[in-house]
């Protein structure tokens, strides 16, 4: 009796065991799938639209003419409390 | 706010969800307790929320979350999110791979950090965010021993910014300018880090020791002619890379093949020896960080007019640079936060909420890392006897260090554990291994058999602050900032040859200088060894294994010191012999990696 409780137990937790891979995996390539549709429509289409604009997200290159310094202003002191509850 | 303003403040700070999580809280001002997340869940740089040092921070303070005035996040995490975000669209489809392994986490927690706040910590009360270079600043400046300084951050990227200076006046910051992602000096030392076959964000360290074997000299180094072409440096320090040698900004690993065939070959496999070349690169980059670092040191000091300087973010970890700044640049008095990297934030936002926000004068000098958590006599005592482990205990303080002193004088190995985990990267005295620096052999000994390390990595000395000026070529006043392991200067010639085992390859040494009133204990067993041996010197290197942090709890000590080669432990009174239990002898080297 004993040992056939414990061999239907671990058949049991097989099955949970499984069944949570199962999950995860699923997860995994729905999660992928979704997050490739973001990228190439989201990220893809706003890219290409700031190309086209000659927007840039990042300053990678320099800027024409010799710059004396590449120290940017950032006057960052004391605020009002409620500013850092913000997150950004 | 009034009801606040009547009762004790309590602050509790958070760093996590990129590297080193940690919680420190502040009772009035001052820092009750800090401690860093990876020590308690074993996972070097654990990055997950720290909710078992928040745990140790509240119980430290007798208090629970209820209690806490005000939960302080290292950064504002929206404007992190859009920085990356610009990454991915910037570099629009090379970001993929990046894109659809960071999102995840990014949706799930780290745009929820409230959530965690209330439901890790089931705290309801206040949450605020301050800039992450702004946490570096006041974790340097409002707890250093000025009332006036510059300050200078630098570390890989915080949201957008990498570089900052600024001044620190009282209980005010005001951070003037920074430089932004994606140029950082931080990434350029990282991406060598990587080129090298070492792991980024841990093992920086190691290019820093590995650079006095190459050629440091600027003028024939080749490598840093190189790297020199990597990145254009302006007079006042300012720079900017040239950002077709990294592939940072978008992918998995650092350099780009253009940084390589500009190196002259591949990134380096891991754990690769180490050839004259590596060594070359190593010191190319610690050159170049050193010139960018003393550009802009020298015009921070012209901007701001001040005598006095503190330091934070990861670049401030380089001890080689750091030993050189008041020799360089001119200022007079140097401070640096222990834990300099992103650990050391959740004390910089604790501080600045209850100083510059709440504005409360400042009340606290941070005068040791001992801040982690301690065990009394009889927590040993208990652990001792329920693991059945043989132990001696000794009758007194002095027969303590005169014994511990003569096992060291006869080249045993130490392991030693007292007081508070050490606060930041270093071991300090608390839960260090020390050994004999006078036995030519102890270096190689460590290395293979205790700490499973590369060859080429130095170890470091010890020394009272009252001894230190006859051994090392310091700086005069001793800069508080060598307490923690945060300044190299020479060896005196004189005795290079006596402390073999902490001289590294050009004559220099990591210190660590003692003051009594910091660790009693420690400075006694340094004297007293200094009677035996005629050098008050020990090698102290931090108790774990390659890969492992360092250890916190009794149970930590004892396991570390069973697996490796060190012979004998000592917790508070408790004297362990390794020999003596053989039960629970087993090999940590296969378990040593990083």
């Amino acid at each position: 009796m004993g040992n056939r409780n414990s061999s239907l137990r671990a058949f049991l937790d097989g099955c949970k065991e499984g069944m949570q891979l199962f999950g995860h995996n699923i997860a995994l390539i729905i999660n992928t799938g979704l997050l490739l549709l973001v990228y190439l429509i989201g990220v893809g289409f706003t890219s290409i639209a700031a190309m086209i604009a000659k927007k840039h997200f990042l300053e990678m290159k320099k800027k024409k003419g010799a710059q004396e310094s590449y120290w940017k202003d950032l006057g960052l002191k004391k605020k009002p409390l409620e500013e850092y509850y913000r997150q950004f | 706010m009034a009801e606040k303003n009547r009762k004790t403040v309590y602050i509790l700070g958070l760093s996590c969800y990129y590297h080193d999580a940690s919680a420190a809280l502040l009772k009035d001002g001052v820092i009750v307790a800090a401690a860093e997340e990876e020590r308690f869940t074993r996972k070097k740089h654990d990055s997950s929320f720290p909710i078992n040092a928040a745990r140790f921070c509240l119980q430290s303070g007798g208090i629970t979350s209820n209690d806490l005035a005000y939960v302080g996040f290292y950064e504002k995490p929206f404007l992190k999110m859009e920085r990356v975000l610009s990454q991915h669209l910037e570099m629009f489809p090379r970001s993929l791979k990046t894109f659809l392994s960071s999102i995840p986490s990014w949706v799930n927690e780290k745009l929820r950090v409230p959530k965690a706040v209330r439901k890790k910590l089931g705290y309801k009360g206040d949450i605020l965010f301050i800039e992450h270079h702004l946490a570096h600043a006041a974790s340097t400046f409002l707890v250093s021993p000025f009332r006036e300084a510059a300050i200078v951050t630098v570390d890989g990227v915080g949201e957008w910014t990498t570089t900052t200076y600024g001044v620190g006046k009282g209980n005010n910051i005001t951070l003037q300018k920074e430089i932004v992602f994606p140029h950082s000096i931080g990434l350029i030392y990282s991406t060598v880090t990587a080129y090298l076959g070492f792991s980024v964000n841990n093992s920086e360290y190691k290019v820093m020791g590995l650079a006095p074997y190459g050629n440091m000299d600027p003028r024939t180094n080749e490598y840093y002619k190189k790297l020199r072409q990597v990145v254009d440096i302006k007079d006042d320090g300012s720079y900017r890379l040239d950002m077709s040698y990294f592939r940072y900004h978008y992918g998995d690993r650092m350099p780009s093949q253009k940084f390589c065939d500009l190196l002259g070959g591949p990134v380096e496999q891991k754990d690769a020896t180490m050839a004259k070349r590596h060594q070359d690169i190593a010191a190319g980059v610690q050159l170049l960080t050193e010139e960018i670092m003393t550009k802009i040191l020298i015009h921070v000091r012209k901007e701001t007019k001040q005598r006095n300087i503190v330091l934070a973010g990861g670049v401030a970890l380089n001890s080689v640079y750091n030993g050189k700044i008041l020799r360089k640049t001119g200022f007079k008095k140097i401070w640096i936060q222990p834990n300099a990297s992103d650990g050391g934030t959740s004390i910089g936002v604790a501080s600045y909420i209850y100083n510059a926000i709440l504005g409360h004068q400042r009340n606290f000098i941070q005068k040791s890392a001992y801040l982690g958590p301690s065990y009394t006599s009889s927590q040993i005592r208990d652990f001792l006897d329920e693991r059945k482990v043989r132990y001696s205990r000794f009758n007194s303080e002095k027969e303590m260090v005169s014994s511990v002193a003569s096992l060291l004088n006869a080249n045993k190995v130490v392991g030693w554990m007292q007081l508070g985990m050490e606060w930041g990267p270093r071991a300090l005295g608390a839960r260090s291994i020390l050994a004999n620096p006078c036995n030519p052999a102890a270096k190689e000994l460590l290395n293979a058999k205790v700490k499973h390390r590369e060859p080429f990595r130095p170890f470091a000395p010890a020394v009272c602050e009252d001894d230190a000026l006859t051994y090392f070529d310091c700086d005069d006043p001793i800069p508080e900032p060598t307490d923690y392991m945060l300044m190299v200067y020479p060896v005196r010639k004189k005795w290079q040859k006596v402390i073999p085992s902490v001289t590294h390859v050009d004559g220099s040494g990591r210190l660590q200088t003692v003051r009594r009133d910091q660790n009693p204990r420690y400075y006694d067993l340094l004297k007293a060894f200094g009677k035996l041996s005629g050098v008050p010197i020990l090698i102290n290197t931090s108790f774990n294994i390659r890969g492992e942090p360092i250890v916190c709890s009794p149970y930590d000590a004892y396991k570390c010191m069973m697996g490796t080669g060190i012979d004998y432990l000592v917790m508070d009174t408790f004297l362990i012999a390794r020999e003596d239990n053989p039960k629970d002898m087993w090999d940590s080297e296969e378990f040593a990696k990083d």
